[in-house]
């Protein structure tokens, strides 16, 4: 691995720089240094992985934008902090995944950004009135009323497509199948989709403002809350950023359960993901092996952490609740025959050409797009590369067990679904391994509470989980999390292109992304 | 055609998986009963999710899979309210979602049953408070029978089913 600080010295000249909780490089920027280093960081090849707005952030009342970026090779990542006043200038021309964290901030404190290409409102719809900013200090969280009647001015503008033949199609946020809400315009000619804008945000239930003020320990239960299907990813990047707050050291059969218990999940995350995939092509035969498999893996989780989600599994220095040896014996006997089903059950699905035909060359999500949109996870090792905050920003455990990266280049809905099989067979040996070195010993440390800030990464089933935890006089003053799905949402507007609208839920379900997640 | 006719007499290459859960079984049956008795035979359910985990529609969707498989109890989760006899909602309702989930009642054919599924659909709970939500489901439309849970499994989705046939009994009595 590569140093992120030796690789860009050279840029920060005599600026002041901190290297905090191992592997975060603070650099606080004035003005005239940040514009300077935002078009290097581009030509460095720098991916823009998250970027948030922080208010009372030094001891006065100032609001920072921090801009996190990651250099594919190196395992630190640098924080910029920029101070800004209610008015700065934009950055999405040159880092477009910017786009979607600016309109954010600009919802959320209020600040406008000038040249930036799109100034739409992002999480508060037209419902919620103009000048309304949840995350200033100033508001205080408490249910509202909102305007009864919306004005024509203040709806949501799409794109306007125009031409002969174009016609649009408008889906959501109320779908057919049992699935989140969402909104999906289409722009098509004939059959083919022209045009896709995706709207979200319509489940946004104040989760970052919630946390604000709570004690620590308060705020796994909305960690948890995040997203369903990634409640083990959500509430241990949550415990770890505080547990680096407080230097906590947690104990190794802690770290053996927390790993094994986000593994679990990713396998039946991943398991729900593959037969989606194939009820999505009109094969339920196909796909109930790998429902059956999903179900019996949601029945372990349920005998390892008593429930089903792992729902308050872990807690700050350690896990909840102890697992007995013999059942963490009989659950790598379960698992001994689990990747032969697994094959089989994925072979036989995609084994008839009028399956394999719909799955081949469906969807394709272009490399190029990986890292300026920063994709992650399997959508992103199945268009070629090599992205696993596992390998590439070792947390945990995986210091020493490293997950094997299994890269496809082809980006297409096929290639995503063997990189979600080959992703479980890992998952499953490194579960194996786990269990035959798990250590006895306690499974909790005490901590004491400090003030402070940390950033933590981890690999959810849908790929990078970035959450930022910021704790002053012993509560939670900020509380930004941002998930994979969050980028991995804008790879679908350029995936369907050129495919047929009856493929788009399948498409979809390939990339099977969280709604909840996103919208926070 | 050979091998079509050697398929006859060939023995099963599927494995057999041990799936019987007699509660669950039970439940089922009973339900089945209700149904067959007050719904003519099937139960249309559309679900609408205003701001859950994403967990509650997992579990929804577990009931359709080859472990549960209700459609054999005459449950049937349809794409449009429309053509629903029963609404489950999932979620605290978000602001953002409250029109749309009035629009989905609106358009629900009497008597216009609701399940509110999940400890944040039944009043709140984690999002109590928020300036983003307005509350349980029965903040925004009526609400006939509450399935607690974070999320419920699937025996107790059935069990909240149960509840509301008893509920139509008593009403209907």
């Amino acid at each position: 691995m590569n140093s992120l600080k030796t690789e860009l010295k050279y840029l920060f000249g005599s600026m002041k720089f901190e290297e905090k909780n191992a592997g975060e490089i603070h650099i606080e920027a004035g003005e005239d240094d940040f514009l300077r280093i935002i078009p290097a960081l581009a030509e460095k090849k720098c991916i823009l992985i998250d970027l948030f707005a922080v208010e009372n952030f030094d001891s006065t009342k100032n609001i920072f934008l921090l801009y996190v970026f990651e250099k594919r090779g190196c395992s630190e990542v640098l924080i910029l902090q920029r101070k800004v006043s209610m008015k700065t200038s934009s950055i999405a021309t040159t880092f477009p995944s910017a786009c979607w964290y600016e309109r954010e901030i600009t919802d959320g404190f209020g600040i406008e950004f000038t040249g930036a290409f799109d100034t739409r409102r992002l999480f508060l719809h037209e419902i919620y009135p103009q000048d309304f900013h949840p995350l200033r200090k100033s508001l205080v969280n408490k249910p509202m009323k909102m305007q009864e009647s919306i004005p024509q001015t203040e709806e949501y503008k799409f794109k306007e497509m125009r031409g002969e033949g174009v016609y649009q199609i408008p889906v959501g946020p109320v779908h057919a199948g049992i699935i989140e809400p969402g909104h999906f315009r289409f722009s098509v000619i004939g059959e083919t989709i022209f045009n896709l804008e995706v709207r979200m945000f319509w489940k946004h239930r104040g989760i970052e403002k919630l946390a604000e003020n709570k004690k620590p320990q308060e705020v796994i239960a909305l960690a948890e809350a995040i997203s369903g299907d990634e409640t083990i990813a959500n509430s241990l990047a949550y415990c770890v950023a505080v547990e680096k707050i407080c230097s906590v050291k947690i104990p190794p059969r802690a770290l053996y359960l927390r790993t094994l218990f986000a593994e679990m999940e990713r396998i039946y995350a991943l398991l729900g993901d593959l037969a989606g995939m194939i009820i999505d092509v009109a094969y339920p035969a196909g796909a109930s092996p790998l429902f059956i498999l999903r179900e019996e893996m949601l029945r372990w989780n349920e005998r390892v952490s008593g429930s089903r989600f792992f729902k308050n599994a872990l807690q700050i220095g350690g896990v909840k609740a102890d697992v007995g040896n013999e059942t963490l014996e009989e659950l790598i006997q379960y698992l001994r025959a689990f990747s032969i089903r697994l094959k089989q059950a994925a072979d036989q699905a995609v084994r008839f050409t009028s399956v394999f035909d719909r799955l081949e060359m469906a969807g394709v999500v272009k490399k190029e797009l990986v890292d300026s949109l920063n994709l992650s996870g399997p959508l992103a090792r199945a268009s070629g590369a090599a992205a696993d905050v596992r390998i590439d920003h070792p947390y945990g455990l995986y210091f020493k067990i490293a997950p094997h990266n299994f890269v496809l280049e082809q980006g297409d809905v096929l290639a995503r679904f063997r990189v979600k099989v080959a992703t479980i067979i890992n998952s499953i040996n490194i579960i194996q391994k786990i269990i035959r070195e798990m250590p006895q010993g306690e499974i909790t440390a005490a901590y004491t509470l400090k003030n402070g800030l940390a950033l933590s990464l981890v690999e959810s089933a849908r790929g990078q989980n970035v959450h930022f935890v910021y704790i002053q006089k012993g509560a939670i003053s900020r509380y930004k999390v941002r998930t994979a799905s969050f980028c991995n949402w804008q790879a679908i507007e350029h995936a369907v292109l050129g495919n047929i609208i009856p493929d788009f839920p399948l498409i979809n379900k390939s990339m099977n992304l969280s709604y909840a997640g996103t919208d926070m | 055609m050979a091998s079509a006719i050697g398929n006859v007499w060939k023995s099963t290459v599927t494995e057999e998986f041990k799936f019987r859960d007699e509660e669950f079984e039970q439940l089922g049956i009973k339900l089945k009963r209700d149904i067959d008795s007050i719904f003519g035979r099937s139960l249309a359910i559309r679900e609408v999710d205003t701001g859950s985990d994403n967990s509650p529609e997992i579990e929804l969707v577990n009931l359709t899979t080859p472990y549960y498989d209700v459609e054999r109890f005459g449950i049937t989760f349809v794409a449009s309210p429309r053509h629903a006899d029963v609404l489950i909602v999932t979620g605290p309702v978000t602001w953002n979602m409250a029109t749309a989930l009035r629009k989905t009642y609106d358009a629900t054919p009497s008597q216009k049953l609701v399940i509110a599924l999940g400890d944040d659909a039944c009043d709140g709970g984690l999002f109590k408070g928020s300036y983003a939500v307005l509350g349980g489901v029965d903040k925004a439309i009526p609400v006939d029978v509450k399935i607690p849970g974070n999320p419920p499994a699937p025996k107790e989705i059935l069990k909240g089913l149960l509840a509301l046939m008893k509920k139509i009994r008593e009403r209907d009595s």
